[in-house]
């Protein structure tokens, strides 16, 4: 994987500079650009919205509202920060986690643009990650957590839970929950952030040394 | 809401999983506060990799959905395209922009439409497009430096547009391991190069940042002109016109001065240029 990045935070890699160009094609208005990104990212957005939602037909809206939302509001994105996967991938879980919210009995939501401006789709910060970390790695990283953080983190990613909601659900008081969330999230960030070191053949010794240190200083460039 | 109580709710945020009105107040706290927010970023970046958490199921969907979306696409450009001015016919004069009239900028497209990002009005999404430079770290005054913003964005417009034509190619650009600076260009027909470039370092006494192409097959790079940065770091140029076929580089230097003939200073960025898939 060719990844190269500058001191400023910007995610550099071959594989979200080709869907940034696509997103360029998308936001001039090409259908055969949109085409292309869908089938690239189908199946990842169906099984995302498939299983925060277990409704087929519900998924398959969902996923129809994110990639229009996308097709859209493309043209706010190309200069965002984050990758172009992070970017559509969150669409589909907002909209996701929203219509699972609509479905309950006692809902206000929050009032949200349909789709996530450049500015609330936060940067990917560790750009030689981005696409270097394959679904073992990830797997080894939710190790680090209690079982307690990983089902915390679970219930508000995939479930769309609030942190009450899920203090409710869990029977824990929501002082708990709330550290749960945060320290879980913060286990697998350092864990996330030490595979760098030992994947990536390249960038290992700098990686191990140089960036885990480095506070995230580099992120909000 | 202060700013130490929404930096303690990042990882709720972050997960979706405040209260709405909680949620709503952060929200509305990032983009008026300019104080740096890490923790957002930092956590920010990880909730992407829960969504591929072994154990989620991969399934594929059925390919009734691909032509729901892809009509629903069709009609909505259809749409956009009867409510907009068509752009001047013509080619522009070397060097200029491709519009000869400011290209209205993506959020007042979509105002004049009637379309666009949800239910928020005009304001909300200038607002948008400040928070974009308040996380940006650029601090900017929300008075003064809307106009910038605006400029960018109208930049960015120039480049979509450009890259939507037929023919035309698309670059996105990005720093080297020295540089600093990105952006996203287009090939034009005559092979000029329209660009929307930021986070550049501003240039000081005679520095200037000089675009090249370096077309494939020929390893010399070809000087296409050059462009001064103040302190928002962005940047809207066009290369004057040059052979630059599919798969040519397109690269920013930072020059100590103006005429070079052959990259002096340090590139800061490079991009190669892509002709869509047809």
């Amino acid at each position: 994987m060719n990844s190269e990045f500058g001191p400023r935070g910007r995610v550099a890699s071959a594989a979200d500079d080709a869907d940034r160009a696509v997103l360029v094609l998308v936001a001039a208005g090409q259908l055969d650009a949109l085409q292309e990104l869908y089938d690239k990212y189908r199946v990842m957005a169906y099984s995302i919205a498939l299983r925060i939602t277990a409704d087929a037909s519900l998924a398959e809206d969902v996923v129809q509202d994110a990639f229009l939302g996308a097709w859209r509001n493309a043209s706010r994105y190309v200069e965002g920060k984050g990758s172009v996967k992070t970017w559509l991938l969150s669409i589909v879980h907002h909209r996701a986690v929203d219509a699972v919210r609509r479905r309950r009995p006692t809902v206000e939501l929050p009032e949200r643009e349909d789709v996530p401006p450049a500015a609330m789709t936060l940067p990917d910060i560790w750009p030689e990650v981005a696409g270097n970390l394959d679904r073992a790695e990830i797997a080894a990283a939710l190790t680090s957590l209690s079982d307690v953080q990983r089902e915390a983190l679970e219930l508000a990613y995939f479930g769309g839970l609030t942190q009450q909601e899920i203090a409710i659900r869990t029977g824990t008081p929501l002082g708990t929950v709330k550290s749960r969330v945060r320290l879980g999230l913060l286990a697998m960030r350092r864990a996330l952030i030490g595979d760098v070191g030992g994947g990536d053949g390249g960038n290992g010794e700098d990686a191990t040394g140089a960036r885990s240190s480095e506070p995230g200083g580099g992120a909000l460039a | 809401m202060t700013h130490d109580t929404a930096r303690g709710l990042a990882a709720a945020y972050v997960l979706g999983a405040l209260e709405p009105a909680e949620e709503t107040a952060v929200r509305e706290h990032l983009r008026t506060c300019a104080e740096p927010h890490d923790e957002f970023a930092e956590l920010g970046g990880v909730v992407p990799y829960l969504a591929e958490i072994p154990g989620l199921e991969l399934v594929e969907p059925p390919a009734s959905l691909r032509d729901r979306i892809m009509a629903a696409a069709a009609a909505d450009l259809a749409e956009r395209r009867a409510a907009t001015p068509t752009a001047p016919a013509g080619a522009p004069p070397a060097g200029a922009p491709r519009s000869t009239v400011p290209f209205p900028s993506a959020a007042e497209r979509a105002e004049r439409t009637g379309r666009g990002a949800g239910t928020l009005g005009w304001a909300a999404r200038i607002a948008a497009v400040v928070a974009i430079v308040v996380l940006g770290g650029w601090n900017l005054v929300l008075q003064g430096q809307l106009s910038d913003a605006r400029a960018y964005d109208r930049a960015v417009a120039a480049v979509i547009d450009a890259a939507g034509k037929p023919g035309n190619q698309t670059v996105v650009l990005t720093p080297t391991k020295d540089g600093r600076g990105a952006g996203i260009a287009a090939v034009t027909a005559d092979g000029s190069v329209v660009m929307a470039l930021r986070d550049l370092p501003a240039t000081t006494g005679t520095q200037v940042y000089e675009a090249w192409v370096i077309a494939a097959g020929s390893p010399a790079p070809v000087p296409v002109g050059g462009f001064t940065v103040g302190p928002t770091g962005t940047a809207a140029f066009t290369t004057q016109p040059v052979a630059t076929p599919p798969g040519s580089t397109i690269a920013l230097s930072l020059e100590p001065s103006a005429g070079s003939t052959t990259p002096r200073g340090t590139i800061v960025a490079t991009g190669v240029s892509t002709a869509p898939k047809s």
